[in-house]
């Protein structure tokens, strides 16, 4: 985001910035947020944790961020534990949170008080401020208190705000939620541009897309467990052979028509549906197309949507999380 | 040169919180107080017989009244943080959980010092006369900054122990209801009172402070007051203390 090199690792570069290993929360001593997630996250990656609300990727962010004492497990960030060393990590990483977090002040104020808080001189405040106003298109609203602007704008505020100070990670939880089109694809490119830069990025996301324009990798996590993880590319690979059916039918008995159809086509296919539709993963779609037109002519079934696609990221998450019709393996 | 992390978060607290609205209920209140109960109760005082003008005898009162509302600052100051989600953003920076503790704590001394010298001055505006002795003025000083600690330390353990801003906004009200009525900032403490008022008057911390910060400003400290100023010292320990470790023990994380 700035000109001059900031980024000096302190730790060796080949290692990783964070190591997690068999990591276990709870915050009530039933129920685990976190269990036994492990994992790391390599110097200059983007990281994506990807899960539905509840998964427990809040919780990892907390912990990473020193918020939270885990229950048990081991957690490195940049070489330090954060039971002892949370003050040392903290003041090489930046947090945007998932929930606001402004001063009762103005825009244009909440800058300079944050780059003071970070220990930056008022000139370099200054222009850093004035170089984030304007990238995330907030100069027209610098006077006007943060509480008063809308979510969108309220988000690209604290995201550009992070920008005020250096930092070796960023974690963001959700950064892009109310953010337009626009304003999403800046703020993932500014953030592509610093880990151009070296930066390393946790990245928190519902959005798929972004996940597979931002992430070099991803875990997707539910109920505190890594189910899978793996680069976005191996990701879409696992399935690369395969293409996704989605399929509709206008009239019949969708159940006998769908046990019918996951009979004919085999192992080379799975079929999961969902009143008159089903989502078919077929190696072959072409012979996966031909018996269901077969089978639709043989029952007199008239076919109202039918469509072959890429799988995407989409996909791939659904299926892991069990809303596919099968659970990936975790690694 | 950065300034240390504890003076940038006090730094931050006073930028945040000097809006107007803020100025007005800190100084603008108990200024009115002054003025207001200073002349508005002064036929009332006159014909007790003391034939002394009650806005003297009121200000010092008033000047320590400065270190409450200097601590419900402070309170509030945790809650506001909590709310807007800066406590947790400031606490994934580069500060500690006792820096961010003790930048409030600061905040609400520099508060109290600031709203007494304001009372000061308005008294002098006033009266024409108001104690320049440095002894007097010392007093005064160490006075109102362990009765802002205490206050500041009191305000945060409430803030740290409540789990909604509208229990800590009911709790702040009452208490100012009865810490200021109940002690000796508006009137002597009388042998006429109730035994509970009575009890409640000598156990008021902002008792000692009003009464030592009205000796040190008319020149009749005794001795009575000086043993009142160790025991506010103490009270200041173990609010402190107990402020302390609730804050450290309440979840700060964002949800």
């Amino acid at each position: 985001m700035f000109d001059k090199p900031v980024r000096a690792p302190a730790t060796n570069a080949s290692d990783p910035v964070i190591s997690a290993e068999n990591l276990r929360h709870s915050y009530d001593r039933r129920h685990f947020a976190l269990d036994g997630v492990s994992f790391t996250v390599r110097r200059g990656e983007v990281f994506g944790l990807l899960g539905r609300n509840g998964a427990g990727k809040s919780t990892l962010i907390k912990a990473m961020t020193t918020l939270i004492q885990l229950t048990s497990g081991k957690l490195r960030v940049l070489g330090m534990d954060p039971a002892h060393d949370g003050q040392r990590i903290r003041s090489r990483i930046g947090v945007v949170q998932q929930g606001e977090s402004f001063d009762f002040t103005t825009v244009e104020k909440n800058f300079d008080v944050y780059g003071m808080l970070w220990g930056i001189s008022k000139a370099e405040s200054r222009r850093r401020r004035e170089l984030l106003l304007a990238k995330f298109g907030l100069a027209d609203i610098r006077k006007r208190r943060a509480f008063d602007i809308s979510g969108g704008q309220k988000r690209r505020v604290q995201v550009a705000r992070e920008f005020m100070h250096d930092m070796e990670v960023l974690f963001l939880d959700e950064p892009t939620v109310g953010l337009d089109v626009i304003m999403r694809r800046t703020l993932l490119d500014s953030v592509r541009e610093e880990v151009r830069r070296g930066l390393t990025v946790v990245f928190t996301t519902h959005n798929l897309e972004e996940a597979d324009y931002l992430c070099d990798r991803a875990a997707v996590i539910d109920e505190g467990r890594i189910l899978i993880l793996d680069s976005i590319e191996n990701l879409k690979q696992q399935y690369g052979g395969k293409k996704t059916i989605d399929l509709t039918i206008g009239n019949g008995d969708p159940a006998r028509f769908f046990n019918l159809l996951t009979e004919r086509l085999g192992a080379v296919a799975s079929v999961t549906a969902r009143g008159r539709s089903a989502v078919i993963l077929a190696t072959d779609p072409k012979d996966a197309l031909s018996k269901i037109a077969e089978l639709s002519q043989s029952l007199g079934i008239q076919l109202e949507w039918l469509n072959v696609r890429q799988n995407t990221l989409e996909d791939v998450f659904l299926r892991s999380v069990g809303h596919g019709g099968e659970t990936l393996a975790a690694p | 040169m950065p300034l240390p992390n504890l003076l940038r978060l006090v730094y931050r607290n006073i930028l945040v919180n000097t809006d107007p609205g803020s100025l007005i209920i800190l100084v603008g209140l108990p200024g009115m107080y002054l003025v207001f109960f200073g002349f508005g109760f002064q036929s009332v005082a006159s014909a007790g017989g003391s034939g002394n003008s009650y806005l003297a005898y009121l200000t010092p009162g008033i000047m320590s009244f400065q270190v409450v509302m200097a601590g419900s600052v402070g309170g509030s100051m945790l809650w506001a943080d909590r709310r807007w989600g800066m406590l947790s953003q400031l606490l994934t920076g580069p500060f500690t959980r006792l820096q961010y503790l003790f930048g409030i704590m600061l905040t609400s001394m520099l508060f109290g010092l600031g709203g007494s010298a304001i009372m000061l001055g308005v008294a002098y505006a006033l009266l024409g006369a108001i104690p320049t002795q440095p002894l007097a003025l010392g007093i005064i000083f160490a006075t109102i900054t362990l009765g802002s600690i205490f206050f500041g330390a009191l305000m945060l353990y409430i803030a740290a122990l409540v789990k909604s801003n509208t229990a800590y906004n009911s709790i702040q009200i009452l208490l100012l209801f009865v810490v200021n009525f109940a002690s000796t900032v508006f009137y002597p403490l009388s042998s006429g009172l109730p035994v509970v008022l009575k009890v409640l008057f000598q156990v008021n911390p902002l008792t000692y402070v009003a009464n030592a910060v009205r000796g040190a400003y008319s020149g009749t400290l005794n001795i009575t007051d000086l043993y009142e100023i160790l025991l506010l010292g103490a009270e200041v320990a173990v609010v402190l203390f107990l402020a302390t470790r609730a804050y450290m023990r309440s979840d700060v994380s964002y949800e």
